[in-house]
């Protein structure tokens, strides 16, 4: 039986929660979606982590399973997110997030 | 007890019966048919009121006042009315005018109204008229007879604005309704406090109150005034009388029969019926005499100067009324109905014979180009000859009979009322023989005018050459007019000579007596009053038709042209005062609340919701950058506040 | 004495990871950025390992930082170009309320959890050694959580065929001009 050595559950958790917010913000305040994306993974992985601490908690398996999960849907976002990029820079636009403005009332 | 009285039943609702089925019928019915309904309605409703006159007569003197009840219509505590209608005395002799001289009367316009392309309308409006007019006249109740009174009012404004292309015809009726829902008002508002006082609006209760002195005196004034509002506005008498000449716009069976025969008699029939609440309050009753009086006065010199056919007898019946009014005000009840019945007899005549004569020349009803019809056409010159004389109340026609009571009784009463009435009634008869024997003359006598000669060769000859056209298809009949059109101006006349032997002052009174046993009578004047009344007056109408005749001949107006000429045919300006008064201010005063309060705030509010929607609208699409950025702020910042939502709540 | 080196391993990981977060956000490089994000993932993956998750650990380095940020660096590479600088865009009251949010979030989530879990956080759960192992994670994903599995392997074949679509050319196209090489 392995005890837990180490910080206890709450420190993950404190760690991921500041993780989450310094993903936040980097989406809202950068201009280059290659960037936005990078922080968006940030955000991901921030839950991956307080998944896995709880599921430490727990004893329960669930929650690394869930974790997976995300990083595979991680992924995919990852591949359709930068080829979408690509096919911006392909159509010779700016690649900044404030001039793309179509989708709008 | 006595009979059913089934009789009033039929003559309540068979008038109501020809108008259903006139509505109903619609397109249905061609037109001429349309018209037998409506007559033969009416007629059967006489025939009713005959059935119910003769079941009243066998019953015993004290047994002849009966109410009789369909069905409970509100029910509050005690107080419980009703469709009821009364039989007696009283309502016996207005059913049997308005259902007798009615059906004469729609019987004519079958032929006058021929032709007519709403003729149906024309027809069922007749009916429902008469059915009104019945329902006021048999209420059994004060309640009734407002609902009555007001269908009554319906009926005249449908009819005078009957050719509604015509926007004079429009105006007028808009201005006989509105006359009349002021008196409709008072009426009211007369019965309401009568209701609030008594707890009821039967009419014997309501009496007893009134004679046992349970009213104040002041209620009581109160009551009679409301009731007297609406007995002025509905009988055309000063101040709410500027409807009636203009109401002569409606066809001329519609004025022979509305406005001379029954409508405008309502408000002496009220005052019959009501009467014990007036002699609680004598002021009122008074006051009722003396505008009689005055109204008497003033049409009969106004009608000197008008020159419309139709008004002139208008005005004639404005002051006729006037001396129905002086009798019922001073308690002659039985003489203000007799006059009232032989009024109907010879006004309608008139009305109708004037009709003849109209339909003849196409429509004219100027007198100033009248002229010579007497030999054009004999017999309307005999009936309308007949019928003027009735007015003016030369013996043995019925006229003298009934207007020469009410001035006796007058004198009986004494006094300085008695005295200002007796004076005034004797002046008012010299004015009637003036003014009729004018319009007489003016009519019928001297050469032809043109206008005359162009319409003249129709009325004798059948054969219309291609020449006349169509429009004269209308004359393709011998003689003046059709036989549905002449036979009752004949029966008139009939009655107009014989009517007024019913009651013969000094040697039998089957009539005052009739009527004394709903309506007791307060003055009984002496035989040798009546005879020195009756020597007077016939003296007065006959010095009345040399001042007309001398006129006439010496080509000249009996009133001189000038100031007072001008005054009298524009109606002593009572309209244009009462447009100031009245409708000035009101219409500046709408104007006013329609500008200062409806457009800003009304509409204004409407129009500001669908504009401030609009910009509401616009800016929530502010929201909607398309920036990124701004997008995902708005995510976080929900989320935030979400989640404390979520922990505050839970 | 173990308690101790466990304890500082953890924190040197955890504050490698908020460094390169930071770092990821801030640097206007996005090739810097990337590779910063590499370590971020590196850290995590120390942190699962002392969490007992072995296997997400060892698939967060190799699936995460082996295949999914390659794929980023190639991309960076093959657009070249810099980044704006992190306070560059926007009005100045959306910066800050972008932080204000930040900040909330991150207030709120530790009151949540602080509130709700309470006296719970403490109370682990003794494990046993084949918690977290490759073994048991294949258990569970092909007995408890097989549908997972399935609609996971399904989204992941979406998004090639998504990848392969967005990356196809059309005839109204061209080639980025090759941007000046950038300091890699």
């Amino acid at each position: 039986m392995i005890a837990m050595l180490g910080p206890e559950i709450p420190f993950y958790l404190v760690v991921s929660g500041i993780l989450f917010a310094i993903g936040a913000l980097g989406v809202m305040l950068r201009r280059s979606p290659l960037i936005v994306l990078l922080s968006l993974e940030i955000m991901l992985n921030a839950c991956n982590l307080s998944l896995i601490g709880f599921s430490r908690l727990l004893g329960d398996g669930d929650g690394q399973i869930f974790a997976l999960s995300v990083m595979a849907v991680a992924a995919a976002e990852v591949v359709v997110g930068l080829g979408l990029i690509v096919a911006i820079a392909r159509r010779r636009l700016d690649l900044d997030v404030d001039e793309m403005q179509e989708l709008r009332g | 007890m006595s009979g059913t009285f089934a009789g009033a039943w039929v003559c309540l609702l068979a008038p109501l019966a020809g108008f259903l089925v006139i509505l109903l019928g619609g397109n249905r019915i061609r037109r001429q048919e349309a018209g037998w309904i409506s007559t033969l309605s009416v007629f059967i409703g006489f025939a009713g009121a005959v059935g119910a006159l003769v079941e009243l007569w066998q019953s015993d003197h004290g047994d002849r006042h009966h109410v009789l009840r369909a069905f409970t219509w509100l029910r509050a505590g005690d107080f419980a009315p009703g469709l009821e209608i009364t039989v007696d005395t009283l309502a016996i002799v207005m059913m049997l005018v308005v259902t007798g001289v009615g059906g004469l009367i729609v019987l004519y316009s079958n032929g006058y109204m021929a032709g007519e392309d709403e003729q149906r309308r024309y027809f069922a409006y007749m009916s429902f008229f008469v059915f009104s007019m019945l329902v006021l006249v048999q209420a059994g109740n004060l309640l009734l007879m407002l609902v009555g009174w007001g269908l009554v009012g319906l009926a005249s404004y449908l009819l005078i604005g009957f050719y509604h292309r015509r926007p004079d015809a429009i105006a007028a009726a808009k201005k006989a309704f509105v006359i009349n829902a002021v008196g409709d008002a008072l009426f009211a508002m007369g019965l309401f406090l009568l209701i609030a006082k008594t707890g009821t609006v039967d009419f014997t209760t309501a009496f007893d109150a009134a004679e046992n002195g349970e009213l104040t005196s002041t209620v009581a004034g109160l009551i009679a005034l409301g009731l007297l509002g609406g007995a002025v506005a509905k009988s055309a008498q000063i101040p709410f009388h500027t409807w009636l000449p203009d109401a002569m716009e409606g066809p001329t069976p519609v004025s022979a029969l509305i406005h001379a025969a029954t409508m405008v008699t309502a408000g002496v029939y009220l005052i019959c019926r009501v009467h014990p609440i007036f002699e609680a309050a004598p002021s009122i009753q008074h006051t009722a005499a003396i505008l009689g009086l005055v109204t008497l006065l003033v049409a009969g010199l106004i009608g000197l100067a008008q020159h419309d056919i139709k008004r002139v007898i208008a005005y004639s019946t404005m002051s006729q009324i006037g001396y129905m009014f002086v009798a019922a005000g001073i308690g002659a009840y039985g003489f203000a109905m007799f006059h009232l019945v032989t009024h109907a007899f010879f006004k309608a005549l008139l009305f109708l014979a004037a009709g003849v004569v109209i339909h003849h020349l196409d429509g004219e009803q100027d007198i100033r180009r009248m002229g010579g019809l007497r030999r054009l056409m004999p017999y309307t010159h005999a009936v309308f000859l007949i019928g003027t004389l009735a007015l003016v109340g030369i013996p043995p026609l019925a006229g003298f009979w009934s207007k020469d009571a009410v001035l006796a009784s007058a004198l009986a009463t004494g006094g300085g009322l008695g005295w200002v009435l007796y004076v005034g009634g004797l002046a008012g008869a010299l004015l009637t023989g003036a003014y009729s024997f004018r319009l007489y003359y003016r009519v019928f006598h001297g050469p032809p005018s043109e206008h005359v000669v162009a319409h003249s060769g129709h009325g004798h000859v059948h054969e219309h050459g291609p020449e006349h056209g169509g429009a004269h298809d209308r004359h393709a009949h011998a003689g003046e007019g059709p036989g549905s059109m002449l036979w009752p101006v004949g029966i008139l006349a009939a009655l107009s000579v014989v009517g007024g032997l019913l009651n013969v002052a000094g040697a039998w009174h089957p009539f005052t007596h009739w009527i004394d046993e709903t309506a007791e009578a307060l003055v009984e004047a002496s035989v040798a009053e009546e005879y020195i009344t009756s020597a007077i007056a016939v003296a007065l109408g006959l010095a009345g038709y040399l001042i007309a005749k001398r006129a006439f001949d010496g080509g000249r107006e009996i009133v001189p042209e000038g100031t007072a000429f001008t005054v009298l045919s524009r109606k002593l300006y009572v309209d244009e005062l009462y447009a100031a008064l009245f409708e000035r201010p009101l219409q500046a005063a709408s104007a006013t609340i329609r500008d200062a309060f409806e457009r800003p705030v009304v509409q204004g509010s409407l129009d500001r919701i669908g504009t401030g929607a609009q910009e509401a609208s616009t800016l929530a699409g502010r929201v909607q950058t398309g920036l990124l950025r701004s997008y995902a702020f708005a995510i976080a910042a929900s989320v935030v506040v979400l989640g404390v939502v979520f922990l505050v709540v839970r | 004495m173990g308690n101790a080196i466990v304890w500082i391993v953890w924190v040197v990981a955890a504050l490698a990871c908020l460094g390169t977060g930071i770092a990821v956000v801030s640097l206007t490089n996005p090739f810097y950025s990337a590779l910063s994000l590499i370590g971020n993932l590196a850290s995590l993956a120390v942190l699962y390992l002392l969490a007992a998750a072995e296997f997400v650990a060892a698939a967060q380095v190799l699936v995460y930082a082996g295949a999914v940020m390659v794929m980023f660096l190639f991309v960076i590479a093959y657009l070249g170009g810099r980044a704006d600088a992190p306070w560059a865009g926007g009005p100045r009251s959306l910066q800050i309320a972008a932080v204000v949010a930040s900040v909330a979030l991150l207030v709120e989530v530790i009151i949540a959890i602080g509130l709700k879990a309470g006296g719970r956080l403490s109370d682990e759960k003794t494990v046993s050694d084949a918690f977290g192992s490759p073994k048991e994670i294949g258990r569970l994903f092909l007995t408890d959580h097989l549908l997972a599995f399935e609609i996971t392997s399904i989204v992941l074949l979406v998004a090639a065929v998504g990848g392969v679509v967005l990356g196809m050319r059309s005839e109204d196209e061209d080639e980025p001009e090759p941007e000046e090489a950038t300091t890699a």
